[in-house]
């Protein structure tokens, strides 16, 4: 399989590496060169040209993009509803890049279409880093957090907790991301329970062989 | 080091003060007032050297002449320096006075060690790649002209720091696997980086712009005795902006040496910019990125962490956008 995957940084990229593989169970190839996106208005803004040239110029399997909520609505089952879009959203404004994007694309390099997993980490990556190492941290209590207006942490406490600074250089964020994922990647079920929008793209994943 | 420092008709900055942070990354129009920051924080430098003159009598001074204030950090706040200026831009009088609060007062001597150590930087590549006298292999120059002597003495002095230096060009420029400095007959140093496929070594006269600049700024990053303050004039030429990240992280080892477990005295670093790339990295720090504003032929300075609306307005574009759409300011007048 080949996989091409758009993050922010090299170290999320790193992380989500190393976690696609845990889902998909084995190694894949890699798109190069690596994708990278400017955070989030970059993203939605360079998906579609992105899509475009995997599914025209590359022979790649699949997409994966995985960015920070920030402070963006969580993306939750209501929002599964059959057309239902929530416009601040940043999972179903991904899903409808892809659907947009891929509606009269013909077939290219023995496929129809590529596909894709989309994640949201909760608000920030490094939530994920810490999920089954600090109790407080999970995606229903970000959420919770919002509705009452007192957030149980920020971004940047998150990335002290992960990084003991807050201006971790790019090697430290990369062996950080990747010691804390592979912690994880042999038992996948309490990132997926702990965060939905990790569990979302790990269906995605998983829904590939069937739909191959 | 420098706390604030504060402008009265020195060229275009009319009228403005700014409160520096231990990293500061300046954008702006072109002569809005970047520069004149840098050189301002110079000729304190520059005047430091001379023994102090006399308070100057109120009959001597030019009423609408140029002024610049500085207030120090502790262990110095309670000392405050004034450039007074014979013209517009040019201040050769420099006035330091104790203030009524704070520490140092009597401590000129320890703080104008501090500035004296100022260094200020414009790197240029062709500088960079020249060979250089061994003699010269002390403080990197202005433009970099020295950086091979530099970097062969470091070599031999500093090994373990040079080591370190290395392992972190070959990081981020993994085409490379050695650096070589050959010193030749006439005393001077070559240098050169030998390709990881193949061996041959590229001279440093064609090496990529890139390439050297970012090793002028490793070379700071890794001085094992650095200034105590450091300015530098278009911090991103030459490097590609995936690379950008790369020079943040080295600036930051200068002005945080503690998030990269360094235990020396923090640099402060005043580097100017004109890429929207560098900028996007301040996100999560928008009280180190100061905005210059020009409006007509004033100018002044603007902390971008002082804008009440910055959350909200990230949530829809990046910081190098938003600058670029001239809404947080520091953009050229146009007709």
């Amino acid at each position: 399989m080949k996989l091409a995957v758009l993050s922010e940084s090299p170290a999320d990229e790193a992380a989500i590496v190393v976690l696609v593989e845990a889902v998909i169970g084995g190694h894949f190839k890699h798109v190069r060169p690596g994708l990278r996106a400017r955070g989030w208005p970059s993203v939605a803004q360079v998906l579609p040209s992105i899509i475009r040239h995997l599914h025209f110029n590359t022979d790649a399997d699949g997409l994966v993009v995985v960015v920070d909520s920030d402070d963006s609505v969580v993306h939750n089952a209501e929002h599964d509803a059959p057309g239902y879009f929530h416009p601040q959203c940043r999972m179903c404004r991904l899903r409808a890049v892809f659907r947009q994007t891929t509606k009269k694309f013909p077939a290219s390099h023995g496929r129809s279409r590529i596909f894709h997993g989309v994640g949201i980490a909760v608000p920030a990556v490094e939530a994920w880093y810490l999920c089954g190492c600090d109790e407080q941290v999970s995606e229903s209590a970000w959420v919770a957090g919002q509705g009452t207006g007192q957030l149980p942490y920020t971004r940047a406490e998150l990335k002290f907790r992960v990084y003991g600074t807050d201006r971790p250089n790019l090697q430290l964020e990369i062996q950080r991301a990747v010691e804390e994922v592979r912690r994880q990647r042999h038992d996948l079920r309490r990132l997926e329970n702990d965060f939905p929008s990790f569990a979302a793209l790990a269906r995605d994943i998983r829904g590939w062989n069937k739909n191959s | 080091m420098i706390a604030s420092v504060a402008f009265r008709n020195f060229k275009a900055l009319r009228e403005t003060s700014l409160i520096l942070a231990p990293f500061n990354l300046v954008i702006g129009p072109n002569g809005s007032g970047k520069t004149s920051l840098i050189q301002a924080m110079v000729q304190l430098r520059a005047l430091a050297r001379l023994p102090l003159r006399e308070l100057m009598p109120d009959d001597e001074r030019h009423p609408e002449g140029a002024e610049i204030t500085f207030r120090f950090q502790p262990p110095f706040d309670g000392l405050e320096a004034s450039l007074s200026c014979v013209s517009e831009s040019l201040c050769d009088f420099l006035q330091v006075t104790p203030l009524s609060t704070g520490g140092g007062v009597d401590d000129w001597v320890g703080l104008r060690a501090r500035l004296l150590s100022l260094k200020s930087y414009r790197f240029n590549h062709e500088a960079i790649a020249s060979t250089s006298a061994l003699k010269d292999g002390g403080e990197l120059a202005p433009d970099g002209v020295n950086l091979a002597a530099v970097l062969f003495t470091l070599r031999n002095t500093n090994p373990n720091i040079f080591e370190c230096f290395k392992a972190e060009l070959l990081r981020i420029q993994p085409e490379y696997d050695e650096i070589t400095l050959i010193e030749q007959a006439d005393h001077t140093i070559a240098l050169g980086l030998r390709l990881a496929e193949g061996a041959e070594v590229v001279p440093s006269d064609n090496l990529a712009q890139g390439t050297l600049y970012l090793l002028a700024i490793l070379a700071l990053a890794f001085d094992p005795e650095p200034p105590a303050i450091v300015c530098i004039e278009e911090i991103d030429r030459g490097i590609h902006p995936r690379l950008l990240r790369e020079i943040r992280d080295l600036l930051y080892r200068l002005s945080y040496p503690a998030s990269t477990g360094d235990t020396r005295p923090s640099v402060q670093v005043v580097a100017t910019t004109h890429s929207p790339y560098l900028l996007d990295l301040f996100r999560d720090h928008p009280e180190e990125v100061v905005i210059t504003e020009k409006h007509g032929r004033t100018a002044h300075f603007t902390r971008l962490s002082d804008r009440a609306d910055l959350a909200a307005l990230l949530e829809d574009g990046s910081l190098g956008d938003l600058w670029f759409s001239g809404i947080l300011g520091g953009v050229p007048d146009e007709q």
